[in-house]
């Protein structure tokens, strides 16, 4: 009985011991805040990495108590999956949110108001005007910046030379000419591609064009959408369509090739396209080509601006920290860190540091002075919907441009006063 | 033989303390059987009832999914929308194509395998096996297998295609309005087939075999003995497999996101792809609401109406 008594003593005391050194060795855990951080860095390639194991280390080093997990998440799964998360109380700390998403999510209620923070001044005196542009919605910002990104013309040496046309065009009319020449049917070469109907895409030629989407207040979209100088933008690409010059990627459906598929092969001899394009085309062993600047029009070279803002979740658990984490992100050592996997910066110094490691960013960071952005509205998703699907029917002749734009106008009215 | 209950029930009214009375044995036997569904009724509430009312109280108001967010009350106004969206009315179409067309083929082919494979076929075992696994495959995975298959830029299809062509051919089948569709309808049919084989064989089994066999002996062709014989036999597993299949292709959803993805312009959308969109793209979770009620109320009916008339036809 004895030998009972104090074997059960033994265990009882040992497990008490263990239970309080696991409560002390919790206890100092708690103290370590785990932010939770989603965005669309692939993981299998440098950029993924370079996060991982380059810039968040750094920020944990700085902060010490604050450990940031990366989460990696399908493009496609991002918005449902943090609107889930959202609506459950439980979203991430920091969201990578692509700057389309911003005005929904910062008019949901979903995001920090981070243009009160202290930190934010300085960010923002320092922030590319059009990458800034897209975190502010009804004068407050709601973002971080994040990378930027636009679109510049890519062509095709090779073919320029072929077809005796010394460089690439610099006037919209010098592109629609230079299309035409460049055209050959019998090689499936067309002189422009055009790679989908939504705005992404068809902006810098819209606005180039002296066309428009909106008012500058993104409240109404007809009596811009459908603009003489929009209809006759969206003409001249039909009638360019119709003539055979533009690729079949403008439309999409059977055999079509996407731009970056198309270029390499000769298949496009110009198209637009971003950064991305050129580590592409590297692996691809693909060189005879230049990047230059989108050609000048009634509106000038306007081309798109792109990327991502660094939003904090106004529901998230640790708001104070995420913030801090944000901040960070907008750090030179965190912006030149992405810079060189090809997330051109969106800070005005790091930008100008960035083109001295990656030279072919220098169009693209010119290209970024003249770029606009896209509706910043809560309905931009809807509209750009709207706008999609109608330049389809306009495409495949079921309705006339005119037509086909005023309809366009109306749907993106309802979106935008919806928002 | 004396029973547990007819000896509570005779035993004497002086029984000992603790003895179960009659009154509380009754009481017991009626609560029982409904203190054991307890739990599963209290999950099927939680999971099934409750987000059905919910869904339909949702359709009324401009909902927002977030904590806190206010949510004006719209009335019939997201039920009005639907009809007047040219969106809807392409995902209603090909929703509808997609029945007409996957729910007979399956139905057709899965009966046509299970009639093969009952006929003393070697390895019966190992065809039933073959024809069942697509069931068990995951859709999303098997989407982007159909998805690589039919890619445009090395695609299984269209390296085919090439061969027999004698060059390299680009069709972007998921790209186009009715390649995509058809690429839709064969991978769920293919996915689907092996479901209603299974339904068929089990049915097919249990048709009498003497009365296969005296129609036979009697002179019947295998046409007669179908249509006479086993047809009526299985008529209870036709209904049965047709209703899940109809309210199965009604709610096809991740084939279409994961290859097509609703494109081009919406063309191949369903209206689960567009209910989607409108909740997670456009924050529009009332008309999403509305869309999927909308639904949930003509599969429904349609489900009934369709049983009921399968009823008569057997009565008569």
């Amino acid at each position: 009985m004895r030998v009972l008594i104090a074997f059960s003593t033994l265990v009882f005391g040992g497990a008490m011991f263990g239970l309080a050194n696991t409560g002390a060795s919790a206890a100092a855990k708690l103290k370590v805040v785990t932010l939770q951080y989603w965005n669309t860095y692939n993981v299998a390639d440098k950029e993924g990495y370079t996060m991982e194991h380059v810039v968040i280390p750094r920020f944990e080093k700085l902060n010490p108590g604050i450990k940031v997990h990366s989460q990696y998440v399908l493009y496609a799964d991002l918005l449902p999956k943090f609107i889930a998360s959202s609506a459950a109380g439980n979203p991430p700390d920091v969201l990578r949110s692509d700057i389309a998403w911003v005005a929904q999510l910062a008019q949901e209620g979903l995001a920090v108001n981070v243009g009160k923070l202290k930190g934010f001044a300085a960010i923002k005196a320092e922030s590319l005007p059009g990458p800034l542009a897209t975190t502010q919605v009804n004068g407050k910002y709601w973002a971080f910046v994040c990378d930027t990104n636009t679109q510049a013309l890519y062509y095709n040496k090779a073919l320029f030379a072929a077809a005796g046309i010394s460089g690439p065009p610099t006037t919209i009319d010098q592109l629609l000419t230079d299309a035409a020449t460049l055209t050959v049917p019998s090689k499936q070469q067309y002189g422009l591609g055009v790679d989908g109907t939504d705005i992404w895409n068809m902006a810098p030629y819209i606005w180039s064009m002296g066309g428009s989407f909106t008012n500058a207040n993104y409240t109404t979209a007809s009596g811009y959408m459908d603009s003489p100088q929009t209809v006759t933008a969206v003409t001249s690409l039909v009638n360019l369509l119709k003539a055979g010059d533009i690729g079949s990627d403008f439309q999409g459906g059977a055999s079509a090739v996407s731009g970056e598929t198309g270029f390499p092969k000769g298949e496009y001899a110009m198209y637009i396209d971003g950064p991305w394009a050129v580590p592409t085309y590297q692996g691809a062993n693909f060189s005879d080509y230049g990047i230059a600047p989108f050609p000048s029009g009634a509106g000038g070279s306007v081309s798109t601006v792109g990327g991502e803002d660094n939003l904090v979740a106004a529901d998230g658990h640790h708001v104070a920290d995420a913030e801090k984490f944000a901040e960070f992100l907008d750090s030179p050592f965190a912006q030149l860190a992405m810079a060189k996997q090809g997330d051109m910066s969106a800070i005005k110094t790091d930008a100008a540091q960035e083109v001295k490691a990656t030279p072919y960013y220098s169009v693209f960071t010119q290209q970024l002075l003249t770029a606009k952005i896209r509706a910043n509205s809560p309905g931009y998703s809807q509209l750009d919907s709207d706008w999609s699907n109608e330049l389809g029917q306009i495409l495949a002749g079921d309705v006339t441009v005119s037509a086909g734009l005023q309809a366009a106008a109306q749907e993106a009215d309802q979106a935008l006063a919806g928002s | 033989m004396t029973t547990e209950a007819t000896s509570l029930v005779r035993r004497p009214a002086d029984s000992p303390p603790g003895a179960v009375s009659r009154h509380h044995y009754r009481a017991m036997r009626f609560v029982t059987p409904y203190l054991l569904l307890l739990p599963a009724a209290f999950l099927y509430i939680l999971f099934i009832v409750y987000p059905i009312f919910k869904q339909f109280d949702i359709s009324f108001y401009n909902w927002h999914v977030f904590p806190g967010a206010a949510n004006p009350f719209v009335g019939w106004g997201n039920y009005k929308e639907i009809f007047h969206s040219p969106e809807i009315r392409t995902a209603a179409l090909n929703t509808f194509l997609f029945i007409v067309i996957t729910v007979p083929i399956q139905m057709a082919l899965g009966l046509f395998a299970a009639a093969l494979v009952t006929d003393r076929l070697p390895g019966r075992g190992l065809w039933r096996a073959l024809i069942f696994i697509p069931v068990v495959t995951s859709w999303v995975v098997v989407s982007y297998v159909f998805a690589y298959i039919f890619a445009d830029q090395g695609g299984l299809a269209n390296g085919i295609l090439s061969i027999f062509v004698g060059h390299t051919v680009h069709v972007d089948w998921l790209a186009n309005t009715w390649t995509g569709n058809a690429v839709i309808w064969i991978l769920s049919i293919w996915k689907g087939i092996g479901w209603s084989f299974i339904m068929f064989l089990a049915a097919l089994d249990g048709v009498p075999r003497d009365l296969v066999e005296s129609s036979r002996v009697d002179g019947a062709s295998e046409r007669r003995v179908w249509r006479h014989v086993v047809i009526p036999n299985i008529r209870p597993t036709i209904t049965f497999v047709t209703v899940l299949l109809f309210i199965g292709a009604s709610q096809v959803f991740i084939q279409v996101y994961v290859t097509t993805g609703g494109g081009p312009f919406d063309s191949t959308g369903v209206l689960l792809t567009n209910a989607y969109q409108q909740a997670f793209s456009f924050f529009s979770f009332g008309y999403a609401a509305a869309i999927a009620s909308l639904m949930a109320v003509v599969v429904l009916a349609m489900s009934i109406v369709y049983i009921r008339l399968m009823r008569r036809g057997s009565n008569s």
